[in-house]
């Protein structure tokens, strides 16, 4: 993907909707309409900083036939590689971004008998707008809500005025949790379960759908996960006689597309394989952290996934 | 049009117990429950608590071997056998099953492949996917047949052509499964040259 | 293009179906080379070179008012040819937006689009249709959406769904196709849609294919093309009809061949949509018959060649069993054995 795909955006409005998450509303910045998209996409949101340059994915919760605006919500994160950071303190309505076009990672399965949606803090944004494709429809759907307090249960008016008992909120500071076991083991046949949110939460959800005997093709999960930060590491790209430096808070994707060199990206969270890159030389280790490859393509360390996963020891040489 | 080469016809695999399930159905027929048997032996011996959530739906042959069949589910230790007179009412039984079954259930079916397209066309309706059905092939291997010209369903065809019940066609008998039709294409034989057909033989004993 | 509509040819009957000077020229050889083999021929849904097929998203060429008079006339005679499951209503839509938006941004001398919110005024002077009609509303359209919109859109539209790491053959107008049943196929995965493909699956082409279209983006459609021969312009060669198309085939001699055989090329585009985040899969049917072709010199030689050394496989799987030496032998004097320029486009 080119920078050339990207649409152009103006933030037409800010608010702080818990201590730590702001909801941003991105309008075209030529009017028209922006695309129309399914519940549970997320756009790439390129932010030019001072120094450098921030893509980071964030799912719409905005209506998917809300055509004249966009909207994200933004948890600022403690461990940052800076880009959510850069939307708290650099951002101000009138800022223009670019975004990419809706990409769905994480959609509702058209035949599910039922769905039960699962959010822990932040997590709901994808909800949000998989809510507005259910609501009024056949198929019944419940969304339990994790939150550690009412504080911080970002957009709660919202849901409870439109879907009202099929909204359970479950607040940490109340010593609230959500019921795994019964609730996954007590589904009819044809549901789906859906997750977004902390690792912690979608791992258990995960273990407690398996133990309960469901597929793997009935579970759904979509992560949040920024790309983790390391330490700084070279890599030379073969086919471009390049050395790429790239710097502890910078992924190998980043540097590589900061030295002018284009590499078919789409996530950007290690699960959609778009990126996948093939190493031709390695003197040291792969530090795998994407959810593509498999594991024995990840010991072979013949391949690797620019967009989250980084190198360390004495060179890396990708054919590139 | 060969019937050679053919990339979607369904291909079976023998049956295995699938632990990470919590409630197991069976249906079966005929031959169907040497390996229905085999999976509950497997269950006695590596899961023996799966046996109370397993429930077996069964049209036994006709005949003596029959009783001998029937005997044998009643002594697994599962917690329901049911018998049936024929595939339709046994059918009928699985689908009211169904409506109560909850997530973590698992399907396995065994007979003849007509009798399995049967059951699995009712499971797709409940969004059982392939993760959630095991199925192997045992004793007949006649084929329902959809005629694509007039939509007829020609059953127990056992022949690589076969005369359509419907528009009195010869139609050639190819591997292309529908798994929403649970039958196989049929399509004629002669159209190019009429009259001319391959060397009719049994080939789907 | 510019050439004016041919309202009165026919597909059928008396074919009197025809290609004018232009339109043979712009016609999509689908062989860069003197042989063929099936691959991954997928590029970038990019605006071609003008008067092109490609210049625009989807082409409407001299012969569109006579196809869809054609499409009519089959699903009168055969409602099953356009399906589409329950779940599929949004990527319906999904698909009149995109046809629409197509075509009158495209040839706004034929066809227009007038919005205020969902509100939609649609007109068509081809066809000399308007209808006003509330998008999302089915009961504000004469038909569901897919069928309404593909009864004005030339080739046949398949719409995918996404899940489970598989595309689903779940939605279709089919009234153009080589010789594939939507009836039967209806619900299959796109592997086994494709299941009687020989060789193509042992070369992996479909699992490339499948995993490409996965990531299909929105914003980014792709094309390629496909080919096969028709004895008679005849658009509609489903199997259904077999029974009345099939003894063509037997009629071909190497005198007749240059008027009776024609080749078929399929434009294949494939668009993402975004409330469904389905796949659509638009299958465009050009015909030419080789007396057609072989007007242009490098044509000839060419499709002389890729028939004379045709994998077997292919051949039988093509359906030119029965008349592909009579075509070979016809197109022979065309070949004088000169190499020919690389790429499609006439010398």
């Amino acid at each position: 993907m080119s920078e050339s795909q990207t649409i152009a955006v103006q933030v037409a409005a800010i608010e702080q909707v818990t201590p730590l998450i702001k909801h941003f509303t991105l309008a075209p910045l030529d009017g028209g309409n922006l695309p129309a998209f399914s519940g549970g996409s997320h756009i790439i949101v390129v932010m030019r900083g001072a120094t450098r340059t921030f893509r980071n994915p964030y799912s719409l919760l905005s209506p998917p036939n809300r055509l004249e605006a966009y909207e994200i919500g933004v948890r600022r994160m403690e461990e940052s590689r800076g880009g959510s950071h850069f939307l708290h303190d650099a951002v101000r309505v009138g800022t223009r971004l670019e975004i990419a076009h809706p990409v769905n990672l994480f959609p509702l399965d058209k035949i599910a008998r039922k769905h039960v949606l699962i959010a822990g803090g932040i997590g709901i944004t994808p909800f949000l707008a998989q809510l507005e494709d259910l609501h009024g429809g056949a198929v019944p759907y419940e969304l339990h809500y994790s939150v550690r307090s009412p504080a911080h249960a970002a957009f709660l008016d919202r849901l409870r005025d439109r879907e009202g008992e099929r909204v359970r909120m479950y607040c940490d500071s109340a010593g609230e949790a959500i019921p795994f076991d019964a609730l996954l083991s007590t589904q009819p046949l044809g549901t789906h379960v859906y997750v977004c949110g902390p690792e912690g939460l979608i791992r258990r959800v995960i273990d407690t759908a398996k133990a309960s005997g469901w597929p793997g093709s009935h579970i759904h999960w979509e992560q949040f996960s920024v790309p983790p930060v390391g330490d700084a590491f070279d890599a030379f790209l073969a086919k471009s006689q390049r050395m790429v430096h790239v710097l502890p808070d910078q992924t190998l994707l980043e540097a590589i597309e900061a030295a002018g060199i284009d590499v078919p990206y789409l996530c950007r969270g290690g699960v959609c394989g778009f990126c996948h890159t093939r190493v031709t030389g390695l003197d040291g280790e792969l530090i795998h952290n994407d959810h593509y490859l498999s594991d024995a393509e990840k010991s072979a360390c013949k391949s690797i996934m620019p967009c989250v996963s980084r190198a360390r020891g004495k060179s890396l040489v990708l054919d590139l | 049009m060969l019937i050679t080469g053919i990339k979607s016809k369904p291909v079976y695999t023998p049956l295995s117990a699938d632990i990470g399930g919590r409630y197991h159905l069976m249906l079966g027929m005929g031959v169907g429950a040497a390996p229905l048997l085999r999976v509950v032996a497997q269950m006695r011996t590596e899961a023996p608590s799966a046996l109370a959530n397993t429930r077996v739906l069964y049209v036994p042959p006709s005949g003596d071997a029959a009783q001998a069949h029937v005997a044998e589910f009643q002594n697994t230790g599962v917690a329901e056998v049911r018998t049936f007179g024929n595939a339709q009412a046994l059918l009928a039984a699985f689908s009211a099953l169904l409506t109560q079954a909850l997530m973590g259930t698992r399907l396995y079916v065994a007979g003849p492949e007509s009798f399995m397209g049967l059951g699995m066309k009712i499971a797709l309706q409940f969004n059982l996917n392939k993760d959630e059905i095991r199925a192997e092939e045992s004793g007949s291997l006649a084929r329902r047949v959809h005629c694509v010209h007039c939509r007829a369903e020609t059953e127990d065809v056992r022949t690589n052509v076969v005369q359509c019940v419907g528009c009195s066609r010869w139609l050639l008998v190819r591997d292309h499964y529908s798994r929403r039709l649970a039958a196989y294409m049929g399509v004629m034989a002669d159209a190019e040259a009429p009259g001319e057909l391959p060397p009719i033989q049994e080939v789907f004993a | 293009m510019n050439a004016a509509f041919k309202p009165d040819e026919t597909f059928r009957g008396d074919f009197s179906y025809q290609n004018s000077e232009q339109a043979i020229r712009r016609f999509p050889l689908p062989f860069p080379d003197d042989k063929y083999m099936y691959s991954v021929n997928i590029e970038p849904h990019l605006p071609g070179p003008q008067g092109s097929v490609t210049e625009f998203a989807i082409d409407i060429d001299e012969h569109y008012v006579a196809e869809c008079r054609e499409r009519a006339l089959v699903l009168d005679a055969e409602p099953l040819r356009f399906q589409a499951l329950p779940h599929m209503m949004s990527s319906q839509w999904d698909c009149l937006e995109l046809i629409m938006e197509s075509l009158s941004r495209d040839y706004p001398q034929h066809f227009s689009l007038t919005r205020h919110g969902n509100q939609w005024h649609w007109v068509n002077r081809p066809l000399q249709l308007t209808q006003r009609f509330t998008f999302g509303d089915p009961a504000t359209l004469p038909q569901q959406p897919l069928e309404y919109i593909t009864r004005q859109a030339p080739g046949d539209w398949v719409v995918m769904d996404q899940r489970e790491g598989d595309l689903w053959t779940e939605a279709g107008m089919v009234t153009t196709q080589a010789d594939w049943s939507l009836n039967f196929d209806l619900g299959m995965t796109f592997k086994e849609w494709h299941g009687p493909v020989p060789l193509a699956h042992e070369i992996g082409v479909f699992d490339r294919a499948l995993r490409f279209l996965l990531n299909l983006r929105l914003g980014a459609p792709v094309r390629r093309l496909n080919w096969t021969m028709t004895i008679h312009p005849r658009l509609d060669t489903a199997p259904e009809n077999y029974p009345f198309w099939g003894p063509d085939r037997a009629m071909v001699t190497a005198q007749n061949a240059g008027d009776l055989v024609h080749l078929r090329v399929e434009l294949q585009g494939l668009w993402r949509l975004p409330r469904s985040n389905a796949v659509v899969f638009g299958i465009r049917c050009y015909l030419i018959s080789l007396r057609e072709l072989a007007t242009i010199p490098k044509w000839a030689r060419r499709v002389h060649r890729v028939l004379k050394n045709l994998h077997p496989a292919l051949i039988d799987y093509k359906g030119l069993t029965r008349y592909r030496e009579a075509a070979v032998q016809w197109l022979a004097p065309f070949d004088d054995g000169a190499p020919t320029s690389p790429g499609t486009a006439p010398d």
